[in-house]
């Protein structure tokens, strides 16, 4: 999938996170984690975040995350959601990779 | 459903209901900032209990009800004005506010850029200043005098080049940061430009377009200020903390050059505040010197821009030729056709 | 057939509820993506919901989606969603009629048979409107899909060209006409939301008449109330004793090999005694036996 826009998609409550894409011109994923929680589970919810960009076949973006305690769920989805924001995807997305 | 508050965006040019806001505002002991261009309110049955605006790439005027504090509302308020930011395109954002409020804000992802006197403070939301202070540190050159010159040039005029000129000779490295801000008359992209042709002899010279964190009178916000009469004097002591302990450090700046002012008094006021609040011992970075140089004259008065500008009007070109350097001279004649 | 007194409303674009209601053992888990998630969300709630269904926290409660109506931008994308990973109920918002079922119904069966789901995905009507009150004896009928149908209460009583009241008169009808149409089509039967949270009697009071009516649960917005209502619905004392005799005289029955049950002289049938077993299986689920009762 290819990341054309800006997007963003979460909240800044508690147990949500709030997620900002952006497309940049290198190969790469960077990744900004701002996160209550960040000195426990901060390479854990990076691995996460990469992860799941990786079985969506996403690159060439920085994702900038404040996370407020969410679960992996929440972390996904959110992520997911403003990927498929940011490729501006009317079509149905294809389950399986997500 | 636990919350029964409705979130609704709208923009300037709908009076009735930015009235209503200033209402809500006025009740919390809040001003409405006239520069907001999009406003997100939050209510519940019709009545306002929460709003906010955003001003370019500040947020502004953010308040919740009194009685609706501490339920969290603040954070679907900041969702909603963050939302409200990014779909307008911008993605990094500032905003002014007491410093009580530090703590909600840092839960909304801002930090701490600087405080004053327990009456201001300045938050950002991205790692902009860290990225500015990275660039800065590559720039930075060597020596035992580094100046520093913050100059607005509307147009750069002889008295702006003798300035610049007096403080080359005066310092190892000089560093000239150009004010962003397109309130001026003449657009920053212009100003620059005549910047860099009339100091182009000059070797030690480095310009730097203006960032985000010199703050400018129409950046700073007053409408949580309650003592008017201290407008002044924070801006000035936030804008100048800034410069000392965010961004002179990266350079090494060790002096300040301005010009003497014989006619404003709210800039000489500025500048003799400039000298106590850069030289100040109680702040752990190392302390500027401000170096006052007096204005050259033409004619026994000061050259000043407001000064071109009203030759520019008067279309007294004669007397407009002697107090700008050619550069600017020929910026001027070739666009007297436009309006100014 | 399963208990389903208490349907959480899960708004699916709320974090925090998604991630805990669980924690408050509903019946049934109800993530709502229709009415109660703003338009700039759909997309986001969806993929939440889409998650939170396939969270082992959701494996072993029942969940539900109550999805966008399939002639908005949204319906099919909800459906492919949500049936994809595997949601027990699929709430249809405004069922007018039998042809809004069945739509539903090849859609849904589209999705399973793409991603060889093999459990059936079970629908529950929302009657919304004047026109599915009408309508409702039909549409329980239409498919064995259906588990039941529902009375939602604010969008009824606007098509009424009215106002919703605490006694609640207005929906006497619809209730009694749901009610009814569900039991000839032997389904379940669910009341409307009681949406103010603060009044405590006020739900208590709308509760039991909705259970003397014969409901077999409501929607519920806030997990304070599953409490309330599971205890409202527990059987009483001597609805427990009742059923324990008849438990006890069908057992006797079929020890001894006789045709008939019967209690004091009086037969006793099938579904009394069906009833009897439910009353002590509910007894059993809100903590009302203990183990020298059984």
């Amino acid at each position: 999938m290819k990341v054309v826009n800006s997007a963003h998609a979460g909240t800044l409550e508690s147990s949500d996170a709030y997620i900002q894409i952006n497309p940049i011109n290198e190969d790469i994923v960077e990744i900004e984690l701002e996160s209550s929680v960040e000195e426990l589970y901060g390479e854990m919810i990076e691995e996460l975040i990469r992860e799941t960009l990786k079985q969506m076949e996403v690159s060439h973006v920085h994702v900038k995350i404040q996370d407020k305690g969410a679960l992996d769920l929440v972390l996904k989805a959110r992520l997911q959601a403003a990927v498929l924001r940011a490729c501006q995807l009317s079509r149905n997305p294809d389950w399986s990779l997500l | 459903m636990e919350s029964s508050i409705e979130f609704s965006q709208f923009n300037s040019t709908n009076v009735r209901r930015v009235r209503r806001v200033k209402e809500f505002l006025k009740k919390n002991q809040l001003e409405l900032s006239t520069d907001i261009e999009l406003f997100v309110v939050g209510k519940e049955d019709d009545n306002i209990i929460a709003c906010g605006g955003v001003a370019g790439k500040v947020l502004k005027s953010i308040a919740v009800a009194k009685e609706r504090r501490g339920e969290g509302i603040i954070l679907k308020l900041m969702t909603e004005l963050l939302n409200a930011a990014y779909n307008n395109n911008q993605n990094e954002l500032f905003l002014f506010s007491t410093p009580n409020n530090i703590e909600f804000f840092r839960d909304c992802g801002f930090h701490l850029i600087e405080e004053c006197d327990g009456e201001v403070m300045l938050m950002e939301n991205s790692k902009n200043l860290q990225n500015y202070q990275k660039k800065l540190t590559k720039l930075k050159k060597d020596g035992d005098v580094i100046g520093s010159i913050v100059m607005n040039a509307n147009p750069f005029t002889l008295g702006h080049r003798y300035l610049v000129e007096e403080a080359s000779k005066r310092s190892d490295w000089l560093h000239l940061f150009v004010v962003r801000e397109d309130a001026s008359e003449f657009k920053f992209a212009d100003r620059i430009e005549l910047i860099k042709k009339g100091t182009s002899h000059l070797k030690n010279v480095t310009i730097h377009e203006g960032s985000d964190y010199i703050i400018s009178k129409a950046t700073f916000p007053t409408y949580f200020i309650k003592d008017k009469g201290m407008i002044n004097e924070l801006h000035a002591k936030l804008d100048l903390n800034i410069f000392r302990n965010q961004l002179a450090p990266y350079l090494g700046i060790t002096h300040r050059f301005v010009g003497t002012e014989p006619y404003c008094k709210v800039t000489n006021n500025y500048n003799q505040n400039m000298k106590k609040i850069l030289a100040d011992k109680q702040s752990k970075f190392q302390p500027i010197e401000v170096v006052e140089i007096p204005r050259i004259e033409f004619e026994n008065q000061a050259i000043s821009a407001s000064r071109v500008r009203k030759l520019l009007q008067e279309k007294n070109y004669e007397e407009l030729k002697s107090i700008v350097p050619p550069s600017t001279y020929e910026f001027l004649i070739k666009n007297r056709t436009l309006s100014l | 057939m399963k208990l389903r007194r208490s349907m959480l409303f899960v708004p699916g674009s709320n974090t925090a509820m998604v991630c805990n209601a669980y924690v408050y053992k509903p019946d049934t888990v109800m993530f709502d993506l229709e009415d109660s998630v703003a338009l700039a969300e759909k997309d986001s709630a969806r993929l939440m919901v889409y998650h939170a269904l396939k969270h082992f926290v959701y494996k072993d409660i029942e969940t539900a989606v109550r999805v966008n109506p399939l002639d908005s931008p949204y319906g099919h994308l909800d459906l492919e969603a949500v049936v994809t990973a595997g949601v027990d109920i699929v709430r249809l918002p405004k069922t007018d009629s039998v042809e809004d079922v069945l739509a539903m119904q090849e859609a849904i069966e589209k999705i399973e048979k793409k991603t060889g789901r093999t459990k059936k995905t079970l629908l529950l009507a929302a009657i919304e409107s004047a026109q599915g009150v009408v309508n409702a004896v039909d549409i329980a009928r239409c498919t064995p899909r259906l588990m039941g149908i529902a009375l939602g209460a604010e969008d009824y009583v606007r098509d009424l060209r009215t106002q919703r009241t605490r006694a609640g008169h207005e929906l006497s009808a619809a209730r009694s006409q749901i009610l009814i149409a569900a039991r000839a089509a032997k389904i379940q039967a669910f009341d409307s939301v009681f949406s103010d949270v603060r009044d405590k009697e006020g739900f208590i009071e709308e509760v039991k008449k909705i259970k003397n009516l014969g409901f077999d649960g409501k929607s519920l917005v806030n997990p304070n109330q599953i409490y309330l209502l599971h205890h409202i619905y527990a059987p009483s004392q001597e609805e427990i004793e009742w059923a324990l005799e008849v438990v006890e005289a069908a057992e006797y029955a079929k020890r001894n090999g006789l045709g008939v049950v019967s209690i004091d002289g009086r037969m006793v049938d099938a579904p009394v005694v069906a009833r009897a077993e439910f009353t002590l299986k509910l007894a059993k689920i809100s903590g009302f036996m203990g183990e020298d009762d059984e």
